[in-house]
């Protein structure tokens, strides 16, 4: 059995933090789940973000039915069941520039929904929309991904 | 009412830009006078034609790229206007700071890469996202909020694809 000299050891160790390859920061996502509908009340903790989901989304009602939120280590992968059979992977990569670079996926069944990489600002807010069937008068899941590195 | 006044008065005559007496004493003489008659229904036509062709290239024209283009414009001018207006209501102590940093980083050597450039823009909007690849299984939708830069991507919960992945 050899064993990799200290000195080696402590390079490669030395370089990865020199280079950035192994971020240190403590990341925080918060996935919380919305339903939008053409009528109804809106939840009162949603009243600063209404006007923004109305533009966006085109409904009027918006009612939080799922909150998570949890410490991820980077390039791990974060799983996070949504209603309706939905399932949120999160794969965070790095923070650079004070932007969280993720991978994201949004799953129902076997189809990808979306599939993408994005880089989004620190403690920022991304949407997903999954309109279900608007005749059905089922309305629309949004999906509020937020990512914080301290 | 002679040929060559009509000559004279063809093109507003076209146009209906006569007055009214105008318009029917050169209509008159058009009627009597066969090649006079020839000129204004020539004219016409020409005029018609021109018409359709500026209606049909309006037709074609692609404008569904103008607006994102106008509004990252409005957002830049914005932007510009927002710094312009701190700047001016900032103290005349905090100008001459900024001149000295300014003056450091020149002697220093410093320039800011785009990199940098593009993170301090993005700053400017809380929930900025950069979509670097994105795909899937079925149609979706970019949506992105002017003021806060918030993203939306808009997918449907329905099979589309008839089940073919």
């Amino acid at each position: 059995m050899s064993f990799a000299p200290a000195g080696l050891t402590a390079a490669v160790a030395l370089a990865s933090v020199i280079s950035g390859s192994a971020p240190v920061e403590a990341l925080e996502v918060q996935v919380t789940t919305v339903r939008a509908t053409t009528h109804g009340p809106s939840d009162a903790r949603l009243t600063e973000l209404r006007p923004r989901l109305r533009r966006l989304v085109g409904y009027r009602s918006f009612r939080v039915v799922q909150e998570q939120r949890r410490a991820c280590a980077w390039k791990s992968h974060e799983p996070f069941e949504l209603p309706g059979g939905l399932q949120l992977y999160v794969v965070p990569k790095s923070l650079r520039e004070e932007a969280v670079s993720m991978h994201v996926r949004l799953v129902n069944g076997p189809r990808d929904l979306v599939d993408t990489d994005v880089q989004l600002q620190n403690r920022g807010v991304m949407l997903f929309g999954v309109e279900q069937d608007r005749d059905g008068g089922d309305g629309a899941l949004i999906i509020m991904l937020k990512a914080e590195a301290e | 009412m002679t040929c060559a006044d009509v000559t004279e008065l063809l093109d507003a005559f076209v146009d209906a830009e006569l007055p009214p007496p105008m318009l029917l004493a050169v209509a008159r003489h058009a009627a009597a006078c066969p090649s006079c008659d020839t000129e204004v229904r020539q004219l016409s036509a020409l005029h018609e034609a021109i018409d359709r062709t500026g209606r049909a290239a309006a037709e074609t024209l692609d404008l569904s790229r103008v607006w994102p283009a106008v509004e990252a414009r409005i957002d830049r001018v914005e932007a510009r206007r927002g710094f312009a207006q701190r700047l001016r209501s900032a103290p005349v102590w905090g100008a001459a700071l900024a001149m000295a940093a300014g003056a450091l980083f020149w002697m220093r050597g410093t320039e800011p890469d785009s990199g940098h450039v593009v993170a301090r823009a993005a700053a400017a909007r809380p929930n900025h996202a950069v979509i670097e690849r994105i795909d899937s299984n079925g149609p979706f939708e970019l949506r992105r909020d002017r003021k806060s830069g918030t993203t939306l991507i808009m997918v449907s919960a329905a099979d589309t694809t008839g089940g073919v992945p």
